[in-house]
């Protein structure tokens, strides 16, 4: 049994009185994150704002055998952040600085904790973005995002999921405390410029891994030149066919320079009316238009039907500062998620208007999914009232998510006992053994993320 | 509970942080001056949510996350565009659910409530002391307009609170006064959740002003403003007060609106304003204090990049000021670096609380620099005052 009150002494040692609590009062608010995973108390919360804290703090979880777990923005769904035992939870709240711009090599060096935001405001400044994809608004951080190779609609179809070979380096501590540098950084004359150096691409191990081989503590990420032209469509197309005939001919015939976002949306009460909404990618104006008068030449010959584009303009504008009305009908979970081939959104759709319309009638989950470089990322998302539909709610998700996952969809979002992990576990392949190898290699003790991605009995 | 009637709202939380933002310091002055996650809006519904489920009990400890909040609302704000939690009126609700469980709360709200209770104001002046701005002021006692100042304005701003005046009568307000009967509002009662008096205290209030049969109130003061036409309505059940009562910032553009005075003088500087929230974000009254301002002669306005819906804080709300001293020092020192980015000579507000926090981070600052009431700057152009109360070095008698 682990004395608390000795931990608590022991973390104010570490970073001062200020930056640790265990009141329950300071602990409730880090009990549950966006989805409907059930409440998961820690023991302590702490603040670090070095990576000599957090090495100091992860030995001390090793010294102790108390795990430790991590989070950013609290913005995160499936269960991956909260603690599934009792232990320490690492708020990386503090360490939200914006290292480096460099507008030679294009890149930016951030902390964890530096949201989307913050650091697209400052890059913004320069003339520079980076197009973060997901829409998680305005509290989404950087470092939180990486960790789980976010995804969403900004961006995804002409650079992919966060990670997507524009993170470059990253700076991790080791559940034993040590540190890496990846990419060119691991070279320590040479600087932050590539992901690929030097060997394997150790920075590919740690993005989706959900912070269990590792707390980042610095990212370095390549930037771009930012464009003022804003050419958004928003288009009703009559078929999923249509659609994925369209994704097509974005990713195949015109290339994936074509567009920066293309994101489907079918809303419950009309389940066969399929908005599509891109926003076209170019420096210059008359590529831009070049681009447009082909897109909806395509439109056309499909029979889709072109409409105000002001729903599509507020919908990429508000990707970093907040969709609106996102809990008028309740808050919400994500569920049936997954990547999948551009041919395959048929199955998924499928589940989702027999299954979750038909059978269930329910009328508050949509379906939607992003066109990434050639494959999708789609999801189902519904509105729920707590507590009163948390049961339900859950207990007609797993079920959906069992049947999506039969089918040829990689899950996303792996998270604790509350998310995905099951399915996972049960496939047991091969890349869940060597992940299981990594895991008990780097952290023996399991003291890190100590139930996330893999149940703590798969690695005794 | 009182709580208990904000359950649903509670429970709509849907934990988006929008009410937190980018940054510490971009919305919420409560995360910036404490860092909790317990300190946000988000985490006071988890606190909410756990008090009701039982999970959590009120406790001294607590009283910092939820008394040191300066219900700027601007997270309530925020929350427009997610889940429309009046998350105000649930921290009040936690406020008064203290108080009615006997649960201690911080030193300086419970002391501010019992002095306003016992001598009639926050700063327990005797009457004489705390008229003594109107010294040499001429009132008509029955005009149906009363000229309410408040306790900050009648102690901290004698000089501002008698330039208003002589400005408003300048420009044919024929005003009453209530003079030594004049007490608190009753704002530090809700404000601390001493709420169980409050009712008494609007009731009584509200039969002195219709005994004197007063048909309109005039107040500087935003938390006297919200306090009669919110804060007494729902208290007494009533749709709304039973005479007209505006902000000196509406009275203000009236004025250049009608052209009740000729702004003859111009005053050469560069100003920034800062925006109340107790009569931005809580009333939506943006424009009024903006035209006044516009129309000074010579007087350049500049914006300060947070304005409006989305000003910050200047660190005086809540009665944090009071409780919780350091951290609205740490807020007004923030709103103050939005002033200097501006490169204004001035700033200006219309809220005694925030020229007193301003003030004290100007002071804090040593920087040269005054922050003026609108209805000063009006003055000056207006010939009513001399041109000295502008300069940086100028000391008011008060």
């Amino acid at each position: 049994m682990v004395d608390a009150s000795k931990i608590t002494k022991m973390l104010v040692d570490i970073v001062g009185p200020e930056r640790v609590t265990d009141r329950d009062f300071d602990l409730i608010p880090y009990s549950r994150d966006l989805g409907p995973a059930s409440q998961k108390l820690p023991t302590h919360i702490v603040m670090p704002e070095t990576r000599e804290h957090i090495q100091q703090i992860l030995k001390l979880a090793n010294e102790q055998n108390v795990p430790a777990y991590v989070r950013g923005g609290g913005t995160s769904h499936w269960d991956a952040y909260l603690a599934q035992q009792s232990g320490i939870m690492l708020d990386l709240g503090r360490m939200n600085k914006i290292l480096e711009i460099n507008e030679a090599d294009l890149t930016a060096t951030v902390q964890p904790n530096c949201t989307w935001y913050k650091l697209d405001t400052e890059l913004r400044k320069k003339g520079l973005t980076y197009l973060c994809s997901e829409a998680g608004g305005p509290a989404m951080t950087v470092g939180g995002s990486v960790m789980k190779a976010g995804g969403g609609p900004h961006s995804t179809a002409k650079f992919g999921f966060h990670g997507n070979q524009d993170v470059i380096c990253l700076e991790m501590v080791l559940p034993n405390g040590d540190v890496v540098q990846t990419g060119s950084a691991a070279w320590p004359s040479a600087g932050k410029f590539e992901r690929q150096c030097l060997g394997p691409d150790l920075a590919g191990m740690f993005i989706g891994a959900e912070g269990i081989l590792g707390v980042c503590t610095e990212l370095t990420l390549r930037i771009r030149p930012a464009t003022d032209i804003r050419e958004r469509l928003f288009v009703t197309m009559k078929s999923l066919d249509d659609v994925v005939k369209f994704g097509h001919f974005i990713n195949r015939n015109v290339g994936d320079e074509y567009l920066q976002g293309i994101y489907l949306w079918v809303d419950p009460n009309a389940p066969d009316v399929f908005i599509v909404m891109m926003e076209i990618f170019g420096y210059e104006k008359e590529i831009v238009e070049h681009r447009k008068r082909r897109v909806l030449e395509k439109i056309k010959e499909l029979g889709g039907q072109l409409g105000d584009r002001a729903p599509a303009d507020d919908y990429y504008n508000r990707i970093l500062t907040g969709l609106t009305d996102i809990f008028a009908a309740g808050v919400w979970h994500f569920f049936g998620a997954g990547s999948l081939r551009i041919d395959d959104i048929k199955f998924i759709y499928d589940i989702w208007r027999k299954e979750v319309v038909g059978r269930y009638g329910y009328r508050k989950a949509g379906f939607g999914g992003q066109v990434l470089p050639r494959r999708w990322l789609a999801f189902m998302v519904l509105n729920y009232k707590e507590p009163d539909e948390t049961a339900a709610t859950m207990k007609m998700c797993n079920e959906i998510d069992e049947m999506v996952l039969k089918g040829p969809v990689v899950p996303y979002g792996i998270g604790g006992r509350d998310g995905l992990r099951r399915y996972v576990a049960a496939h047991n392949t091969g890349y869940y053994r060597l992940l299981k190898t990594l895991k008990k290699t780097l952290d023996p003790k399991n003291i890190l993320q100590r139930g996330i991605f893999i149940p703590e009995e798969e690695l005794r | 509970m009182r709580i208990e009637q904000y359950r649903d709202m509670i429970y709509a939380c849907g934990r988006c942080n929008f009410c937190h933002g980018a940054d510490f310091s971009e919305r919420c002055p409560e995360v910036y001056s404490q860092y909790w996650e317990s300190s946000t809006a988000r985490g006071r519904m988890a606190i909410a949510r756990g008090i009701l489920e039982g999970k959590l009990k009120y406790s001294p400890e607590m009283a910092e996350r939820i008394f040191g909040c300066f219900l700027c609302a601007r997270c309530r704000e925020e929350c427009k565009k997610a889940a429309k939690i009046d998350i105000i009126s649930i921290t009040k609700a936690m406020r008064a659910d203290f108080v009615d469980q006997g649960v201690k709360i911080p030193d300086g709200g419970s002391s501010m409530a019992s002095t306003a209770i016992k001598t009639g104001n926050i700063f327990a002046d005797t009457p004489k002391v705390h008229t003594k701005w109107a010294d040499g002021l001429k009132f008509k006692k029955g005009s149906d307009t009363l000229f309410f100042p408040g306790c900050l304005a009648s102690h901290r701003f004698k000089e501002k609170t008698n330039i208003l005046v002589r400005l408003l009568q300048a420009a044919g307000y024929q005003l009453d006064f209530l003079g030594e009967e004049q007490t608190c509002c009753g704002t530090p009662l809700w404000v601390t959740g001493t709420v169980k008096d409050a009712k008494t205290w609007a009731k009584q209030y509200l039969e002195k002003l219709k005994a004197r049969k007063v048909k309109e109130i005039i107040t500087p003061c935003p938390s006297c403003y919200r306090a009669f036409v919110e804060e007494y309505p729902n208290l007494l059940g009533l749709k709304e007060l039973p005479m007209r009562v505006r902000h000196t910032s509406e009275v203000l553009a009236e004025i250049v609106d009608q052209k009740k005075l000729k702004l003859v003088n111009p005053v050469n500087k560069t100003v920034t304003y800062h925006d109340p929230c107790e009569i931005g974000r809580y009333r939506g009254i943006y424009e009024p204090p903006r035209k006044a301002l516009a129309a000074i002669p010579g007087l350049k306005v500049v914006e300060m990049p947070r304005n409006r819906a989305d000003a910050f804080c200047c660190g005086g709300g809540g009665g944090v000021k009071i409780m919780y001293g350091d951290h609205s020092q740490k807020v007004s020192d923030e709103r103050l670096r939005d002033v200097t980015a501006t490169g204004a000579e001035l700033v200006s507000t219309i809220c005694p609380a925030c020229e007193l926090n301003l003030t004290h981070a100007i002071y804090q600052a040593g920087l040269d620099m005054r922050i003026l009431d609108i209805a000063e700057l009006l003055a000056v152009s207006a010939g009513i005052v001399p041109k000295e109360i502008l300069d940086p070095d100028y000391i008011p008698e008060d």
